[in-house]
């Protein structure tokens, strides 16, 4: 609904600006500076020979959104930019097909392969048996799944799954949430109980207890009970678009005391950031998938930090393996040690995170990928 | 609507007519003709009755005078000034009211509210209820129609709602009042006071249209008479012609006004009813310790005012109402406890009061209805045998002259008098024991009235027992063979045919039929 | 008055105006979603702002826009036999519950629970779809079918009987049975009897290949389809042909009619609502048992049914409650749906604004005098019949202040 009505502005918008039309034409001869976006297919002004072009743009990348849409703020999105940045650079054709519920999965894989695409790029762990379907139907086109690494794939050379241990950037965001919360509680909730979501969840919970343990305080984790691997949810259904139902799951861990929020819950966690924005500085959030203050960039003043999945940079590597005939069903595990998570610099925070908790983190980080910092979640990708 | 004259109406040999002028109004609904060439005039200090068959086009031609609908030829004009009626708003501008057969009012509105509804004045948005209470106490002061401004219009009886309707049009100051049927929903005494208020306005100098097809309210009140058959002009006449030729000129034929009528051959008691207390929804008793008998071959006519326990004791008669006390017998078996199926199933056959709530399914068509709480006997398997229901819907048009243009058309397409031939073809269409009738002729034009009372003595006839309800001493007069006479839920006395008018009428107010005949013969001699 | 009204005929007439007019709602809603496109192109918006020095730029740009999204809209739906197939098994769930939909209508009630009929109904054939190993097709597939019609008329038919033995409003039982619907399957999700072993999040086993709808190989069409059309097909043959359709005409058009007529209007309004219940839960067994080509059929979730039983709602008005005229408008929801995936993915036009499209559509269709007021040339040809549409209007108002 809110959409249609962007649409609707769009239209006076537009409107106002057609009424002065009598605007100067821009010189014929310039090049328009908007015709390269996704939606283009012709590769602008590129270093790329007319050979390679024509070869290029034979090729074609897809991808299919899961309920959330490309617009999400989050992982849809940031996967998205990926496929983008592949168009733009790489000078092949896109399409793109958003899902509005689970039971679209399975047809719109399939709108895909009717288009004729060379690789399916599917987002997100609940479209994986949707995708692993496809990729044994469709043996001559290749897939690659953001987010999930399903067993019942094993044996399949076309489907190459895309995860990342973000139980490692999470550990750290837990540290740092610990040292900047003032009423020694911090909050966590997720949009659905899947590994993807519960993964941030156990290493942000570890990451306090490093912290506590480390400094000798006791500070509390609300949202999130690692042993029972069992807290807060946003209430179905659709959870991880249920913007106001993050709101209220973040304002009942605020009531309890939390005043760091690690909402891990798609755009469902705007709910969160709206609670934080609202609390006059006293309640903060670490952001998720993508740097906050990027993605949800009015909200930047409430960001800590935030947990960063570099999924743009996967599926980009996984189009140009497929191009390039590179690709190989081998999954792509992104860690703090390949820079595949990371967490995204503390902007307006830099000055509240002292000096000391910087260099911790950076030790942290050191040990994480040394190992000896053990993080245990059995939803860390093996 | 102007589209053959624009020419004034006096001339130099006409006078220029004083009052509202119809001049050929025509219209066509398809191929149908509603209104064929129809020259009308309306004169100020006078009661015009339009005297037609239900269809006849009367009321056509009135919803074309009031804005409702355009004429195709013919124009209006007033006082020599030719009228363009686009809608009901102009006509009322021009001084036209309209008292509708069915009640334009708000039920959950006050009288007061009604009144000033479409012309609501207002003082910064807040509506000025003082000045419209204190103008409905104004007119129902001069015109005696007595209500109260702050009533609900949903809690008054049919007839003060009426009064509110006219009050309306009064309050507009209307000089030419059309009543569409008025008297079609009214008791006797209603009747009379709904004419007594017609005369004044008249002797007021007001105009009044008076539609009707009963022939003795319009003789008894008219001064010009139009008929109207299938939307022509075929006579006119005035106060002082008969009955007889009103509804020979009507109906196109001569029309028995008393149906021949051989005296019963009464048997045994068929229902017999002992006792029997039944309550509305409310808790209210409306039916009081009633006990009498319909016997095999007797048409029993209940009388009284309408609201006096009769509908409800039809309807119990049925298994449409839980009885409280009391027994219900047909051929001595118990009916108090069945439901409405088995009743039907028993041999109780049964014309609702009011057909178009309770007697039919206006969506439906004519076969369907005609099969309608008997449609298990139409089926095989659970499956509808359309053949027969069709065949059957022949027979009984044929058997019954039900007018319509086909049997597959919905019954809204249908008069009243035709729609009810339908509810009455279709009881009589089984073997009955009993035929309950609840004013069997309301609403119903006079040439479908005698049919139908002549179907309900040959029913009779063939050894039914028969109960009519009715609120019209002319259709007791023509049917009872006994008349039970009730009052507030109670039977005031069962009375033989022939019974006098005066002594009914007493008796419907409670008065025995012992003092009731006194006061009759006393009241006879002072005159 | 009534009795003056020619209606003769109107019946018979073959409704010609109406089709003008559906087809003028279709252009009019192009119309506008082309200009909703055009504008909201971030390319294209701003060539209008220099239309009157360079018209070519915007006419040009807008022409190959909007064209190309129509084009990909038609071509989407009905393109071929991909299309064409996918645009059927997409209706069919609508289809399914339009009629369940249109049928209460008929009988004077107003089913809102189609959604939770639809989840109940999806729930309980998928339960018996994936727990019950080892059947074959033949066994297996028609008791998942009928254990989903069943649970479907279950939850209708509680509905039903709320309201004829307690007088509840089927408006306000039927939503609440679809909040209740919809958290029984959030629950049942995280049961060990629904939740698929080794997974922590709400979702099931998938569903055996013996109680999966057979489909055509290569295409999205599968047999849900055919159930569908024998359903709108048994639901004619019910209103039309059966004493009991007799008897459900009967008490939605005149309930106190019905009853003196010696009609049980609570038993009937009772039986139509599991009736109705039944097709929407036939609806979910849709969804729950159908698998396209090339896939297994989609897990059990909460959002699996989406909003099929709303979207209903509008198919079951559109066609106004006719069987014939909801498989129609099934049709309808199903090529948009269809061809509105291929305008996303060929025409990269945004998502939204197909739903824009699609509501726009629905707009103009069920509203006939919005599209006679905005088309002059309709507008002419409804003044030569205003009298008889004037003549109607009073009898109905007049009919609804008397009672």
């Amino acid at each position: 609904m809110k959409k249609s009505l962007l649409a609707l502005s769009a239209l006076f918008s537009a409107a106002a600006l057609t009424l002065a039309g009598c605007a100067e034409a821009p010189d014929a001869a310039a090049p328009s500076t908007q015709q390269s976006t996704a939606a283009s297919s012709a590769p602008s002004g590129s270093a790329t020979s007319a050979a390679e072009t024509s070869a290029a743009a034979e090729f074609k990348a897809c991808m299919v959104s899961d309920s959330g849409g490309f617009d999400d703020k989050s992982f849809n999105q940031t996967s998205h930019d990926g496929l983008e940045k592949a168009a733009q650079d790489l000078g092949i054709q896109v399409a793109e097909v958003e899902s509005k519920d689970a039971k679209d999965f399975a047809t719109n894989i399939q709108s895909m392969i009717a288009e004729k695409c060379n690789i399916i790029i599917t987002v997100g762990f609940l479209l994986s048996d949707a995708t692993v379907a496809a990729a044994k139907a469709n043996p001559d086109v290749k897939f690659a799944i953001v987010d999930d690494n399903p067993a019942s794939a094993k044996g399949l050379t076309n489907l190459k799954p895309l995860v990342f241990n973000t139980a490692e950037s999470s550990f750290m965001a837990g540290y740092v949430a610990a040292s900047q919360s003032k009423s020694g509680k911090v909050g966590t909730f997720g949009g659905m109980k899947i590994p993807t979501v519960t993964i941030f969840m156990d290493g942000y919970a570890q990451g306090v207890a490093y912290y506590n343990q480390q400094k000798g305080k006791n500070v509390q984790v609300l949202g999130w009970d690692a042993k029972k691997q069992d807290g807060q949810f946003v209430p179905e259904p659709k959870p991880f678009e249920n913007i106001a139902g993050g709101k209220s799951t973040a304002t009942n861990l605020v009531s309890q005391g939390a005043d760091v929020l690690f909402p891990v819950a798609g755009p469902a966690g705007l709910g969160a950031l709206q609670v934080a924005d609202t609390s006059n500085g006293a309640v903060k959030a670490v952001w998720v998938d993508t740097d906050g203050c990027i993605s949800a960039e009015k909200s930047c003043k409430s960001i800590l930090t935030s947990v960063q999945k570099a999924m743009d940079v996967a599926v980009f590597d996984a189009i140009k393996a497929a191009q390039d005939g590179s690709f190989s069903s081998d999954p792509y595990v992104g860690t703090l040690e390949n820079g595949g998570t990371t967490i995204a610099p503390f902007h307006e925070f830099d000055g509240a995170v002292s000096a000391e908790t910087k260099s911790e983190l950076e030790k942290i980080k050191a040990d994480i990928i040394a190992g000896t910092i053990k993080i245990e979640s059995a939803s860390q990708p093996k | 609507m102007s589209t053959t004259t624009t020419a004034p109406i006096g001339s130099a040999a006409d006078p220029a007519p004083q009052g509202l002028s119809l001049r050929g109004i025509t219209k066509r609904f398809g191929t149908l003709t509603a209104n064929d060439h129809i020259d009308l005039d309306i004169v100020p200090g006078r009661i015009h009755c339009l005297l037609g068959e239900n269809g006849a086009g009367k009321s056509t031609l009135m919803n074309i005078l009031y804005g409702l609908l355009d004429a195709d030829e013919g124009t209006i004009s007033i006082d020599g000034v030719e009228q363009h009626f686009r809608n009901p708003r102009q006509s009322m501008a021009a001084g036209i009211g309209m008292v509708h057969q069915h009640f334009m009012l708000v039920d959950v509105f006050t009288v007061a509210e009604n009144i000033i509804l479409g012309r609501e004045q207002a003082t910064g948005g807040l509506l000025n209820m003082r000045q419209a209470r204190q103008k409905v106490l104004e007119l129902s002061n001069r015109y005696r129609l007595r209500v109260q401004p702050d009533s609900r219009i949903e809690h008054l009886p049919v007839g003060v709602q009426q009064r509110v309707e006219i009050l309306k049009a009064l309050a507009n100051d209307a000089k030419y009042l059309i009543f569409d049927e008025p008297t079609a929903v009214l008791t006797p005494q209603e009747i009379d006071e709904l004419m007594t208020v017609m005369r004044s306005l008249r002797d007021e100098g007001r105009a009044i249209v008076f539609i009707t097809h009963k022939l003795r309210e319009v003789l008894a009140i008219a001064d010009d008479i139009t008929v109207i058959r299938r939307g022509k002009v075929v006579g006119q006449a005035d106060a002082s012609a008969s009955e007889g030729d009103l509804a020979e000129m009507m109906v196109g034929r001569s029309v028995n006004l008393q149906v021949d009528k051989s005296p019963a051959e009464a048997g045994e008691p068929t229902l017999v009813v002992e006792n029997l207390t039944v309550a509305d929804a409310s808790g209210q008793v409306v039916v009081d310790d009633v006990s009498l008998d319909v016997r095999a071959g007797e048409i029993l006519c209940v009388a009284g005012v309408q609201g006096n326990g009769q509908t409800e004791l039809a309807e119990v008669l049925l298994g449409l109402r839980p009885v409280l006390k009391g027994r219900v017998e047909l051929q001595g078996r118990d009916l108090t406890k069945l439901g409405t199926r088995e009743t039907i199933a028993a041999g109780v056959g049964f014309v609702p009061e009011d057909r178009q709530h309770d007697g039919y399914v206006s969506t439906f068509t004519v076969a369907e209805n005609l099969v309608l709480n008997q449609v298990g006997g139409f089926t095989r398997r659970g499956n509808l045998r359309w053949d027969q229901i069709k065949a059957n819907a022949r027979a009984k048009v044929d058997e019954f002259d039900i007018r319509t243009q086909g049997i597959d058309l919905p019954l809204s397409s249908l008069s009243g008098g035709n729609a009810q031939k339908v509810v009455l073809a279709r009881e009589l269409s089984r073997p009955l024991k009993l035929l309950v009738a609840s004013q069997p002729t309301r609403g119903v034009d006079v040439g479908a009235i005698e049919f139908l009372h002549k179907r309900i003595i040959e029913e009779r006839d063939r050894g039914t027992a028969v109960l009519i309800v009715s609120t019209e001493l002319d259709e007791i007069e023509a049917l009872a063979d006994r008349i039970a006479v009730m009052n507030r839920g109670h039977v005031v006395g069962i009375v033989p045919a022939g019974t006098p008018r005066d002594v009914l009428g007493l008796m419907m107010a409670g008065i025995p039929y012992d003092e009731a005949v006194v006061a009759a013969e006393e009241g006879a001699g002072d005159e | 008055m009534s009795e003056s009204i020619g209606s003769a005929g109107r019946r018979i007439r073959l409704p010609w105006s109406d089709v003008v007019v559906t087809l003028f709602a279709f252009i009019l809603a192009f119309l506008l979603g082309a200009v909703l496109m055009v504008v909201s192109d971030p390319e294209i918006a701003p060539k209008w702002s220099y239309f009157f020095s360079r018209p070519s730029d915007a006419l040009g740009a807008s022409w190959d826009k909007v064209s190309q999204a129509y084009s990909a809209l038609v071509g989407g739906a009905l393109g071929g036999i991909g299309p064409i197939t996918s645009t059927l098994a997409r209706s069919a769930p609508l289809i399914c519950a339009g009629l369940g939909i249109g049928l209460a209508f008929r009988a004077g009630l107003f089913n809102i629970g189609a959604q939770g009929q639809a989840v109940v109904g999806a729930m309980i054939s998928a339960l018996v779809g994936f727990s019950i190993k080892g059947l074959p097709l033949a066994v297996h597939l028609p008791l998942a079918v009928l254990a989903g019609v069943a649970a479907g008329a279950a939850w209708g038919g509680i509905a039903g009987a709320l309201k004829a033995r307690a007088g509840a409003h089927e408006v306000i039982t039927t939503i609440m049975l679809n909040y209740i619907a919809l958290g029984m399957l959030g629950w049942a999700l995280t049961t060990t009897l629904f939740q698929r072993p080794g997974r922590a999040d709400p979702i099931s086993p998938i569903v055996e290949w013996s109680a999966t709808f057979p489909r055509i190989e290569g295409t999205q069409l599968h047999m849900g389809f055919v159930l569908a059309l024998l359903a709108a097909f048994g639901v004619w043959w019910l209103m039309e042909r059966t004493k009991l359709g007799f008897q459900i005409r009967a008490v939605g058009s005149n309930p106190s009619a019905s009853a003196t007529a010696g009609m049980s209007v609570s038993t009937i309004t009772a039986t139509t609502m599991a009736i109705s219940g039944g097709l929407a839960g036939l609806a979910g067994v849709q969804v729950a048992l159908g698998a396209i080509s090339g896939a297994t059929p989609t897990p059990l979730t909460a959002g699996l049914v989406g909003s099929i039983g709303f979207d209903a709602i509008t198919v079951a008005l559109l066609g106004r409650s006719r069987p014939l005229g909801t498989v129609l408008a099934g049709l309808l929801f199903g090529a948009m749906n269809t061809g509105g995936l291929k305008m996303q993915s060929a025409a990269q036009t945004p998502p939204d604004l197909i739903m824009v499209l699609q509501a726009l559509i629905v707009l103009f269709v069920g509203a006939p005098m919005l599209v006679r007021t905005l088309v002059p040339f309709l507008k002419a040809r409804r003044a030569g019949k205003a009298p008889t549409t004037q003549a109607v209007a009073p009898v109905a108002s007049q009919g609804g202040l008397a009672s």
